[in-house]
């Protein structure tokens, strides 16, 4: 019975899987094809969950579709959703090296897989209790990863730091001067004097 | 264990219907709180003290107009409440209330689920909840529904961080991300608001941040956006957004009795567990009233400059001392 249920469940998870990435590059609407790519994340987390790695999944629902995506669906909506017809004037030379691309992919993952696992593959994997939990995990990171995980953690940092210098730039570059709120915030003198003496200036001209 | 999983079924049931009461008259008790600190009287016409308020306002939701713009994208105008008020019902079920009981010989235990990562998962439902909001005003295809939708989306995401980085550092102290280990944690050694505070106040701001309310209610600022990403909605499905809020700001309180406050510990806690819960939520929720009757909104700079400038480095700094501390002590 429990078996079954895990069946079901995977049938339906990588079926939604497969789905929503059609889904994601077929959309002809931006903002259509992140909510695909949400959904797509999401079965993945399902499909995470059914490996017993529950933190896995937790986090990937928390950081992708919880955080990135946000931001994605975020500028879209800002930008405005224009329609843009994927395979308008039939299919050029890039969709047709896409499927090209994505079909060596398959095999090469298939092919890596199957040699990698072997016979393996067929028999149900030991897993204890504390498999995936963030106990073993974390254990896992400070130990036999301690360097991939320091490394990534310097990227992100990095990233970071990244990510403010260019949004202070942008905020103290010559057109912005006294235009963005957080300057009006914090330089009040001004702001308001220039905003104020413009108006008359203009009745002048007029 | 000898508890089948019908019972989790039941519990799931009688935990879903408390928070819709909750909800319910959450409104009528804000809405007489804040008129009070006000000198009005409030809703006093339907019933006695105007206790059935919450049951007419339903009726009148459920029989008005659902209307819907004509340029609405349809499917996901629709579902937007739905998924916001869904995610918000599903966080509960990791909230120990109790420390479980033995009813007619079935093993009764005092919490829907306890999974080892609860912490993270509340969070991660509660990210997905942004989604119903995004959704919900970009859907509606109206100008003030997108503002508002834009708003929430860059204040939630925003206070998101400080309030993960908040509840770090009991996290650190109890060692584990399983609410109910935390509560057990609390019992054992104690409640986590005298060694956390400054994670405890933190976790407030961030909180009524993540709730959308005052003084922290840009998203929906009447005077310059008229209602914000529910612009558009009427009827339920206005009722469900702001069932979602609601029942958001439960969680959150919830979390924060669970967290800091010793969750349903208490006095005889064998018997009066799930009441010194209760009493402990109400309180807070009274705070969060009080907070939104005393305080006027912010600016939207000073929003993100106070999120950003103060509350996440301040949780950064809690995080960092609390790690140290219990690494040298």
């Amino acid at each position: 019975m429990g078996n079954f249920l895990v069946w079901v469940v995977w049938v339906a998870a990588a079926f939604a899987c497969l789905g929503s990435a059609v889904a994601v590059i077929t959309f002809a609407n931006p903002f259509y094809s992140a909510l695909a790519l949400v959904g797509n994340l999401g079965s993945l987390a399902v499909l995470y969950l059914l490996l017993s790695a529950e933190f896995v999944a937790a986090a990937q629902m928390l950081v992708y579709a919880g955080a990135v995506m946000v931001m994605f669906l975020f500028v879209i909506a800002y930008l405005g959703g224009r329609a843009e017809t994927p395979w308008a004037g039939g299919p050029g030379w890039q969709a047709v090296a896409a499927v090209g691309a994505a079909g060596a992919l398959l095999v090469e993952i298939v092919v890596a897989v199957g040699l990698k696992a072997g016979g393996r593959l067929s028999e149900e994997a030991d897993v204890d209790a504390f498999f995936g939990g963030p106990h073993e995990i974390g254990r896992l990171f400070l130990t036999d990863h301690l360097l991939a995980f320091e490394i990534t953690s310097i990227v992100l940092l990095i990233a970071a730091i990244g990510g403010v210098i260019l949004g202070s730039n942008a905020r103290s570059g010559p057109e912005s001067t006294g235009g963005s709120p957080a300057r009006a915030g914090g330089t009040r003198s001004p702001a308001p004097s220039i905003s104020a003496a413009q108006p008359p200036e203009g009745e002048a001209a007029r | 264990m000898n508890e089948p999983w019908w019972i989790d079924g039941i519990k799931s049931v009688v935990i879903v219907n408390l928070v819709l009461l909750t909800f319910a008259y959450m409104t009528l008790v804000e809405r007489k709180v804040m008129a009070r600190m006000q000198l009005r009287y409030g809703p006093n016409r339907a019933g006695p003290f105007g206790l059935l308020q919450p049951m007419a306002d339903l009726v009148k939701l459920i029989r008005k107009e659902s209307f819907f713009p004509a340029n609405a994208v349809d499917t996901l105008y629709i579902a937007a409440p739905v998924v916001s008020a869904v995610t918000a019902l599903t966080a509960f079920a990791v909230i120990p209330f109790g420390p479980g009981w033995e009813i007619f010989g079935y093993d009764v235990s005092g919490y829907v689920v306890n999974v080892p990562i609860a912490l993270i998962l509340l969070f991660a439902l509660g990210s997905l909840g942004i989604y119903g909001f995004i959704i919900g005003g970009w859907a509606s295809e109206s100008k003030y529904s997108l503002l508002g939708s834009m708003r929430t989306c860059a204040q939630l995401v925003s206070y998101e961080v400080s309030l993960a980085l908040s509840v770090l550092g009991v996290v650190i102290m109890s060692g584990s991300l399983s609410l109910v280990d935390i509560v057990d944690k609390q019992n054992e050694t104690m409640w986590f608001f005298v060694p956390q505070f400054v994670g405890l106040i933190t976790f407030f701001i961030a909180g009524i941040a993540e709730t959308n309310r005052a003084p922290f209610d840009l998203p929906e600022a009447e005077q310059e956006l008229v209602a914000g990403y529910h612009t558009e909605y009427s009827g339920m499905r206005f009722g469900l957004f702001q069932m979602a809020e609601y029942i958001n700001m439960i969680t959150l309180s919830a979390l924060c009795v669970t967290l800091f406050f010793g969750g349903w510990h208490g006095w005889n806690d064998d018997v009066l567990g799930p009441l010194w819960f209760i009493l402990k939520l109400l309180i807070i929720l009274f705070v969060f009233i009080w907070m939104r009757a005393t305080l006027p909104r912010l600016r939207y700079d000073q929003l993100m400059a106070f999120g950003w400038k103060i509350l996440l480095p301040a949780a950064t700094l809690n995080a960092l001392l609390t790690a140290l501390l219990v690494v040298a002590l």
